[in-house]
């Protein structure tokens, strides 16, 4: 094949899979929820009904430099972690069957627990309960 | 009586040390743990060396490629601080040929909010895979590939400021930098682009470059575009005018551009990365500095693994990832008329090998690499072994 057309190929492919996957993501509306609240008295308190079609929230804390991903178990409990690399304290993101840190490659699993270094403790957990509906995340 | 109360002495002191290092360990964790404005300086680095045997030239030798310290600083929640120092090739002394110290990193990081970030300083652009994740206990192979080595020059870093962030609602991240450009003049015959790289030191800011990258997150996908443009000549108009370049800002310019698809799951893994390098006035840098600049260069590859420890348990850390890789490029795809075609800058390389990793952070590597260039009778072999770590 010619080189020239070989490359031209090459790159059109690699664009047109990339642009698909974007395109194909937005327009079946695989968005993150993300709730933005204030901590007051060193407590998140999250609705639940935020939970009503999904199991997993990401939650954007005021004048904080980190989110907080929060999901349901199945017993109905709820796992805050804080998305916060622990190699080297970068925010993380997230990649829906985990947490990806793009300063040195780490990543985490749905349950904060590292699969990819450098990276070695697992994500923080708060401590969260449910009252009167609301999820509260003690944040501590 | 007196060896008594030495040895009593000595078991107080034991039974103290040991109470106050659990407290300051526990400290240290609730330090790691928690978002509040604390002080905190970390420390990390990563390392490789290997053994390499060419059956061309029927000689072997063994280095330690590269040890690197970083060190980062947290002053507050808003401002940190992130270093790394680099030796390659284990020794550097005055006189001789070889061995490199540099600081592949130095900068600082401003926290705008939990999604977005401004790095200032000497940092790493967000172009390609390799440059972001080099750690060498994070790809297969002694050798970082080539097409991110001779193509897109891995690790490429430069003097700037760069903002990166993600979106709220998209599973979208993108990085956009402005940094210092390229010298034109450095170019050599045979790596691209790769020396004309200040990394920091007395770059010229005359000629400067943007850079931007948009990545894609969606479970064990990750889609990314790249691109970069900027001058190449940081010499006042008056000197290069005699010469036929253009100066400024982004005078007789370099374009990237890049595209990548990663993909993990179940033990699989996979790779594809295409990038192109253009340099539309390559006629005048030669004809300026006789350097045989491309006007082209491109490079492609793509890797599959598998890890045939792979479990559904993933408490276990041990890998064994086999795999085999891909890598075409060609540093000279087109030349100007003043130019010279070399054969043997158009390659492709075939490397299949295993990575071992007893724990994440420590690698032992064994790899094969088939290299055939365009060039007559210049097929052979590298064959490899070292170990790697991070931490």
């Amino acid at each position: 094949m010619d080189r020239r057309l070989f490359v031209k190929q090459s790159c059109t492919m690699c664009v047109a899979i990339g642009a698909g996957l974007v395109i194909g993501s937005i327009s079946s509306c695989a968005t993150l929820p993300v709730y933005k609240t204030a901590i007051a008295d060193n407590k998140l308190s999250i609705p639940e009904t935020l939970f009503a079609n999904s199991d997993f929230q990401i939650i954007q804390p005021k004048d904080f430099f980190y989110n907080i991903g929060l999901r349901k178990e199945q017993g109905g409990s709820y796992t805050a972690l804080l998305l916060k690399c622990t190699h080297h304290d970068n925010q993380l993101i997230a990649m829906g069957n985990g947490f990806k840190c793009n300063l040195h490659g780490s990543v985490f699993d749905n349950e904060g627990q590292v699969t990819v270094g450098p990276a070695r403790a697992a994500l923080h957990k708060y401590h969260t309960e449910v009252l009167a509906g609301q999820i509260i995340i003690h944040i501590s | 009586m007196e060896l008594k109360r030495t040895l009593l002495v000595l078991s107080l002191s034991a039974i103290a040390f040991k109470g106050i290092a659990q407290k300051a360990a526990i400290i240290a964790e609730d330090t790691l743990a928690k978002t509040k404005t604390e002080s905190t300086t970390t420390i990390g680095g990563y390392g490789n060396a290997f053994y390499q045997r060419n059956s061309s030239t029927k000689t072997a030798n063994v280095n330690l490629e590269r040890f690197v310290l970083f060190v980062g600083h947290k002053f507050n929640d808003k401002i940190s601080f992130f270093s790394e120092v680099e030796v390659e090739d284990a020794k550097v002394s005055g006189g001789e040929h070889g061995g490199e110290v540099a600081i592949e990193q130095a900068y600082l990081k401003f926290n705008l909010n939990a999604n977005q970030y401004i790095t200032a300083g000497l940092f790493i652009p967000r172009i390609g895979i390799l440059n972001e994740n080099h750690l060498p206990n994070s790809f297969n192979g002694n050798e970082r590939n080539y097409v991110e080595t001779y193509i897109l020059p891995s690790t490429w870093r430069e003097l700037g400021v760069a903002l990166y962030g993600n979106f709220n609602r998209l599973p979208l991240n993108y990085s956009i930098a402005l940094v210092n450009g390229l010298n034109s003049s450095a170019f050599e015959h045979g790596s691209g682009i790769r020396e004309g790289r200040y990394e920091g030191r007395n770059a010229s800011a005359n000629n400067l470059a943007i850079t931007g990258a948009l990545q894609y997150y969606q479970g064990n996908f990750k889609a990314q575009v790249s691109g970069y443009y900027g001058g190449t000549v940081g010499a006042s108009k008056t000197d290069v005018d005699v010469l036929g370049l253009k100066a400024g800002t982004f005078g007789t310019p370099v374009a990237i551009g890049e595209a990548d698809v990663q993909y993990s799951n179940n033990g699989w893994s996979a790779r594809v990365l295409g990038t192109i390098v253009s340099i539309p006035d390559a006629f005048n840098i030669n004809a300026a500095y006789h350097n045989n600049t491309p006007q082209t260069e491109y490079g492609v590859y793509a890797e599959l693994g598998y890890d045939l420890l792979y479990t559904a348990n993933k408490q276990n850390q041990k890998q064994l990832v086999v795999f085999v890789r891909d890598e075409k490029f060609n540093i000279n795809s087109k030349i100007p008329s003043n130019g010279v075609v070399d054969a043997a800058l158009n390659q492709n390389h075939v490397v299949a090998g295993f990575t071992y990793l007893p724990i994440r952070n420590v690698a032992i590597k064994g790899d094969v690499r088939f290299v055939s260039t365009a060039q007559q009778n210049s097929n052979y072999n590298l064959v490899n072994l070292g170990v790697a770590l991070s931490f």
